[in-house]
């Protein structure tokens, strides 16, 4: 009797660290149209939003309803300093041209294709002169509450040839579909695991087999998807936001808080340690998170239809992801790093596409018991 | 103010549709939100409304600063009559008006009993009509503060509390912090959160009968349900406890954006079922019209984000390490236990933080929003509750 209980708690803990097979995902079809309706061409595409749009635009920049007025001696802690928002909404209003930066934003060739029916938008740039370099695919993924406009910058530093590399980029930058000028999924099921299959069948349609990938935010998530599900297509992976979550991973984190200089060095021990702070850190900053994992639609409705409330809701994000330190600065420091054109470019993004609610349903598409249970984190 | 209202709801911005065949599950339907906004536009009529919302004698004072806004309703026929002061304390996204159907049955006489109440309604600071607090600090114990001195103001010594929501949270931190002014409590929500209550309900979940009766034990076990349930509704609570300002500003720009906010809760808290309907359900226990006057109280006053720095005042360390929760209630109390209310809590969990526990009755209808959905059913629950009080006080002496 003791064999058979002792067997049954070795069985279990081996099934507790067993590596799940890898999910079987199908090519959904998410669009709303009939497959066999679906036009499969390749469509040059240019931002061009309408004077419409624009001027309702302005009229409720210019109507903004007065804004409450943060506590006294507060910075950024209870959210967004309405004193901040008014220079920034007063800048969007006076300042900020989008003729011009539609422009600006229409600098890169762009296109859209349909994929599993939805019209996907992305940008994708050639090298310039690649003479005797060799060329890498690189798939670039962006993140919430982002855009393809955080990648204008460095598109230029990947296309074109760096001194002592032989080898230079050829991008193909996405809009997540939902996000921007990509269109969105009609029925639900469109998560992180699902958007990973989708983005293999848009660089499979625009004839790269093989390629790399690299991405932050969501796009962090959905190229370490890639690369799981897809080790044969995808030839490297770069992330600027790594992540992982296996119980084993989750023990060591627990037992080397015990002694952290074990698992890190010492400089950088107060990344993970202690893992009390770093909790509290993340219920503090993940109210967001919560909210768009379990009622995407409710809170959309607001961000849809207030510009003011939309850019609110994204710069916070913008100081408080760039630098958790500037939450105690009345200007929220985004001055330091970042235009406010630069950063408008990408409300607008949100606000011309009225992209906001199907962007945050990524969260609860992702978040949720199906997706969990095809154990890809794993 | 009202022609800005109706521009912005003619103009509102298209709604996004929902997924197939979802009706609540991702958050409100725009569906029934479309609904709700053509009759906003088009029905709803403000000008009534506000006669309609001024047939209570209200007032305003100062306290601590701030000029607070209240109901005050005395009782038609006192004569004869122990009038009983009540103070009325509402909640979030709630307002005075979920309190417009029960004052006249709490301040009309009811046959067999010799008391009445007359009710003192206020609405919180920050909300409606009351002014709000210009400095951090103001979380559920200060405002027990706030109206222990409301009260006084207004020249009661000595009152009963009755709330649910927010006001419940307040009321039962009056009834910790000032004994000798509360003679007794009633609440829609009553709660525990002591270590042995906490206790008692982990023990339960090995064997539930220990802790609750067997027709209610699925409202509490298994615990994992109840956790999923409770993580699957805090959303807007998490965002809130942390980040008010910033959701504020869109809340507080859109009046579709707002009502969307506000009316999410009115279905899901009202019956979780719900969620399953195309409608919402709604219009099975509210009127628009009634729903939409507590929605404009928040519209016309622009009182949404500072309604919603009461999560992040409250849910912080230095509140939470005031400990007023592990101190005992001891005077004279009563728990009303709806059938949809959010969080179920067992008599014998109650026992540990209401020591003095005179009333208990369970309904098998009814959800969190009860003075607004079933205020008859509330006020004879309220009158019944009192007689108890009254006789505990009564053989005190």
């Amino acid at each position: 009797a003791i064999v058979i209980i002792v067997l049954k708690v070795v069985d279990k803990f081996r099934q507790l660290f067993k590596i799940p097979p890898l999910p079987y995902l199908e090519d959904t079809w998410w669009g709303p149209r009939n497959k066999s309706e679906e036009d499969e061409s390749i469509k040059p595409f240019t931002i061009n939003v309408s004077d419409e749009i624009i001027n309702d635009l302005h009229q409720r920049l210019n109507n903004a309803r007065p804004f409450t007025p943060p506590l006294e001696g507060i910075q950024h802690q209870y959210g967004l300093n309405t004193k901040l928002l008014t220079e920034i909404v007063e800048f969007w209003r006076t300042k900020y041209n989008w003729r011009e930066r539609e422009i600006f934003l229409n600098k890169f060739p762009q296109f859209t294709i349909s994929v599993q029916g939805l019209r996907l938008h992305y940008i994708h740039v050639k090298p310039i002169d690649p003479d005797g370099l060799r060329v890498l695919p690189l798939l670039l993924l962006h993140g919430w509450p982002g855009s393809v406009r955080e990648f204008y910058e460095i598109l230029p530093f990947l296309t074109n040839p760096q001194p002592g590399y032989n080898f230079v980029f050829e991008v193909i930058a996405p809009s997540l579909p939902g996000y921007g000028f990509s269109e969105a999924a009609v029925r639900p099921g469109l998560g992180a695991v699902q958007m990973a299959v989708v983005f293999k069948n848009l660089m499979d349609k625009l004839g790269f087999k093989k390629y790399y990938i690299q991405g932050g935010d969501w796009g962090g998530v959905i190229v370490q998807n890639m690369a799981t599900i897809f080790p044969e297509q995808v030839l490297g992976l770069h992330s600027n936001m790594c992540f992982i979550r296996t119980l084993s991973s989750n023990i060591k984190l627990f037992l080397y808080s015990f002694w952290p200089t074990l698992l890190l060095p010492r400089e950088h021990a107060d990344k993970v340690y202690p893992l009390s702070s770093k909790f509290a850190n993340t219920i503090l900053e993940s109210g967001y998170l919560h909210l768009q994992a379990t009622k995407p639609d409710t809170v959309g409705v607001a961000l849809n239809d207030s510009p003011v409330g939309l850019a609110a809701y994204i710069l916070e994000k913008f100081i408080t992801w760039t630098n958790s330190d500037w939450k105690n600065l009345e200007d929220g420091g985004l001055m330091k790093k970042y235009t406010y054109t630069d950063l408008l470019d990408n409300v607008m993004i949100y606000w011309v596409t009225n992209s906001i609610t199907t962007s945050m349903r990524l969260y609860s598409e992702t978040f949720n018991k199906a997706q969990t249970a095809l154990g890809i984190t794993k | 103010v009202l022609k800005d209202l109706q521009q912005r709801l003619t103009n509102a911005r298209t709604f996004v549709p929902p997924l197939e065949g979802i009706q609540q599950q991702y958050g409100i339907n725009t569906k029934l939100l479309n609904n709700i906004v053509d009759y906003w536009r088009t029905k709803y009529n403000w000008r009534e409304r506000e006669k309609f919302l001024n047939q209570f004698p209200q007032y305003t004072v100062s306290v601590q600063g701030l000029r607070l806004h209240y109901l005050h309703v005395k009782p038609k026929t006192q004569q004869g009559f122990q009038v009983l002061p009540l103070l009325l304390l509402h909640g979030w996204p709630g307002s005075v008006r979920e309190f417009y159907e029960i004052i006249p049955y709490l301040t009309t006489p009811t046959p067999g009993r010799n008391f009445v109440f007359e009710v003192i309604a206020p609405s919180l600071p920050g909300y409606g009509f009351s002014e709000a607090a210009v400095r951090p600090g103001l979380g559920a114990v200060e405002m027990a503060v706030v109206f222990k001195n409301f009260m006084k103001r207004l020249g009661y010594e000595q009152y009963y509390l009755q709330g649910g929501d927010w006001g419940a949270i307040i009321a039962q931190h009056m009834a910790v912090l000032f004994p000798d002014q509360i003679l007794g409590v009633h609440s829609n929500m009553c709660f525990a959160n002591t270590f042995l209550s906490n206790v008692k309900i982990f023990l339960g979940s090995f064997y539930p009968p220990l802790i609750v009766p067997k027709e209610f034990e699925h409202k509490l076990y298994p615990l994992s349900n109840f956790f999923s349930t409770i993580l699957l509704e805090m959303g807007y609570m998490h965002l809130q406890a942390t980040k008010p300002d910033t959701v504020g500003v869109g809340l507080n720009d859109s009046p579709v954006g707002l009502a969307a906010y506000i009316l999410e809760k009115f279905s899901t808290w009202t019956n979780p079922e719900w969620k399953n309907l195309e409608d919402g359900g709604l219009t099975k226990k509210f009127t628009y019209t009634n729903l939409l006057d507590n929605i404009m109280i928040y519209w016309v006053t622009g009182s949404i984000t500072t309604s919603v720095r009461l999560y992040s005042e409250t849910f912080n360390k230095a509140q939470m390490s005031i400990g007023i929760e592990k101190i005992p209630v001891k005077v004279p109390s009563a728990c009303a236990k709806f059938a949809h209310e959010l969080a179920y809590s067992p008599s014998t969990v109650l026992k540990e933080k209401y020591h003095n526990l005179v009333h208990e009755s369970d309904f098998t209808d009814g959800g969190h929003f009860a003075a607004f959905e079933v205020p008859k059913v509330l006020a004879d629950d309220i009158y019944l509750a009192a007689e108890k009080i009254l006789a505990a006080n009564a053989s005190q002496k």
